[in-house]
């Protein structure tokens, strides 16, 4: 009896799930066929290496992708360190189960899903106009980092409980110190949680609009310095799609070079991950 | 890269961090050859255009424009954030510490789909629409559908603009759709063809031109056009304004009198608005 109805779930159920995976990626294919096929025509060399005229309806983007570069640089460059030392301090010197570990993973997970406008706003006041940094870079990356840093810690969090309590014991054991544990066995052993929270944190930080129009601000000039307004590509499309008259066209091109740019980013942090890991854990 | 790097390198990105919020002040954004602007959507780009032009014949100025509405606009003069306010509309009289400085006009036309069968509205039937006494296009002569009603978010000139025209309340509109800027109007509209929304002339007719399946609906019987808001006989439009807290300074007041001169009427007609004559 139990056999037989074996016979019919088994298949039915691998077709569900076949069907569920086809359908999240066909959502994919369609999302990068739409961008590619709306805008694949317009990006050229010329497209990614001169300024926007006439509102973006003209012209390139080249001073909104260094923005863009500058605006992320300065997010990772702050929220990696701080990211890094908050998960590790939670994870390997303060008890799991302790009130102060609880309530600053609760504190996390509220502020993880606190919507970007929030941090937006929170930004402006900040940065922008309490530390005078007014409409630049700096204040966007910043508030980018603010906005950042719960993902990527809450997922860095993650990878060190991952990595089995053995390691930690064999190496006290051995006689090592707990920072020589950290850096030449935890950190590695615990490098695909790393990875997964800095790859969360640079795609909400790349595709963010709210948080960044009253922060890094809307001028599309080429940066001269971190202290200059910088339009993030996010911003550009936002602006170009609701906002300009004959702006669609560009506004594909931009999302295209925005989707490339993420992908190429994610393939590199990945090697680079995968590098340091193998670098320092030849046993694993 | 040995055992501490990383411990080490925390207390490095904290001092980094620290160390370039610490050296902002000195940076103060308000250096005389800044200028600063925030506001409304609408001007955005077209300030953008005239302050890239400004910039390229005055070596040495910048002037950075920021968006955000035309309320934010005000508040961000209001608190000298900005040096120089964005709005779609003209001051009014709660507005008299601020001054004033056109640069060139709309006007906002009702829009339907273009197979919608209904040419034109009346001002009653606007209102009928926007309260909701009037829900099905069958009503008004057209087929048997319901009505979507776009309308703008709180907050946007265009909004205050149409509310004061047809002598509305907000809270009296029951909308189906809120929007936010023009050409959010726009494609709401060519993507439901029983839907009713009001944008700006220019940015529609411009739409029109390259085939966008909209149509723009005569207001009392005058057709929506830049000719009818250019001389004045379409009922319904508005001033493109600059704003500045009390009297500008001399930088302000050169890059405002460039923005109201000849040499930018290009820009303005490129941006599908009209120039001031």
């Amino acid at each position: 009896m139990s056999m037989r109805r074996n016979h019919l779930t088994e298949p039915l159920m691998a077709a569900v799930v076949w069907c569920t995976a086809g359908v999240v990626t066909l959502i994919l294919v369609w999302l990068v066929g739409d961008l590619v096929w709306q805008g694949g025509g317009q990006v050229n060399w010329t497209f990614l290496t001169t300024s926007p005229e006439k509102a973006g309806v003209e012209g390139g983007i080249a001073p909104i992708l260094v923005s863009t570069g500058l605006i992320l640089t300065v997010c990772m460059a702050v929220a990696t360190p701080l990211g890094l030392g908050t998960a590790i301090l939670l994870t390997e010197f303060s008890s799991q189960a302790g009130p102060f570990g609880r309530a600053v993973r609760l504190s996390l997970d509220i502020l993880a899903g606190v919507p970007s406008i929030v941090f937006g706003l929170f930004g402006n006041a900040l940065f922008s106009k309490r530390l005078g940094l007014g409409f630049s870079i700096l204040s966007g990356g910043l508030t980018l980092a603010c906005m950042v840093l719960p993902i990527l810690i809450r997922s860095v969090q993650e990878g060190l409980q991952a990595v089995p309590q053995d390691y930690r014991r064999s190496s006290a054991a051995l006689g090592l110190s707990r920072t020589a544990t950290l850096g030449t066995l935890i950190l590695p052993a615990a490098m695909p949680g790393i990875m997964v929270g800095l790859l969360l944190g640079i795609g909400r930080a790349i595709a963010e609009t709210a948080a960044l129009i009253f922060t890094s601000g809307y001028v599309d000039r080429m940066p001269s310095s971190l202290f200059d307004s910088g339009r993030s590509l996010s911003i550009h499309i936002y602006d170009l799609a609701t906002n300009i008259a004959g702006g669609e066209p560009h506004a594909y091109a931009t999302a295209l070079v925005l989707m490339g740019t993420l992908i190429l980013i994610n393939g590199g942090v990945s090697w680079l991950a995968h590098r340091f890991r193998q670098s320092r854990l030849q046993v694993i | 890269m040995n055992r501490g790097t990383f411990l080490r390198l925390m207390p490095l990105g904290f001092a980094l961090a620290l160390g370039i919020q610490a050296c902002d002040s000195t940076n103060a954004s308000n250096a005389s050859n800044k200028i600063i602007l925030t506001g409304s959507s609408t001007v955005a780009p077209l300030a953008s255009e005239i302050a890239k032009r400004y910039e390229k014949e005055n070596p040495g100025i910048r002037v950075d424009v920021q968006s955000g509405g035309s309320s934010r606009g005000i508040a961000d003069v209001r608190q000298q954030v900005a040096d120089i306010g964005m709005v779609s509309r003209s001051l009014n009289d709660q507005e008299t510490d601020l001054k004033a400085f056109p640069i060139a006009k709309d006007g906002i036309a009702m829009i339907v789909h273009k197979d919608n069968p209904v040419g034109q509205l009346t001002e009653e039937q606007v209102i009928g629409i926007y309260t909701d006494k009037i829900n099905n296009w069958r009503q008004l002569g057209g087929q048997d559908a319901p009505i979507t009603v776009v309308n703008k978010a709180e907050g946007r000139s265009t909004l205050e603009l149409f509310l004061k025209h047809f002598k509305l309340e907000s809270p009296k509109i029951k909308a189906d759709v809120v929007i936010g800027d023009n050409e959010q109007g726009i494609k709401t509209v060519a993507g439901n063809p029983n839907s009713v929304g009001y944008v700006s002339v220019g940015t529609a007719a411009s739409q029109v031109q390259n085939g966008g399946p909209i149509k723009l609906l005569p207001l009392n019987g005058v057709s929506a056009s830049l000719e009818t808001v250019k001389d004045e006989t379409f009922p319904l439009s508005r001033s493109l304004t600059l704003i500045t807290k009390g009297t500008p300074n001399e930088s302000q007041q050169k890059f405002l009198d460039f923005a109201q001169s000849q040499q930018v009427h290009d820009i303005v007609e490129e941006q599908y608005f009209v120039p001031l004559s």
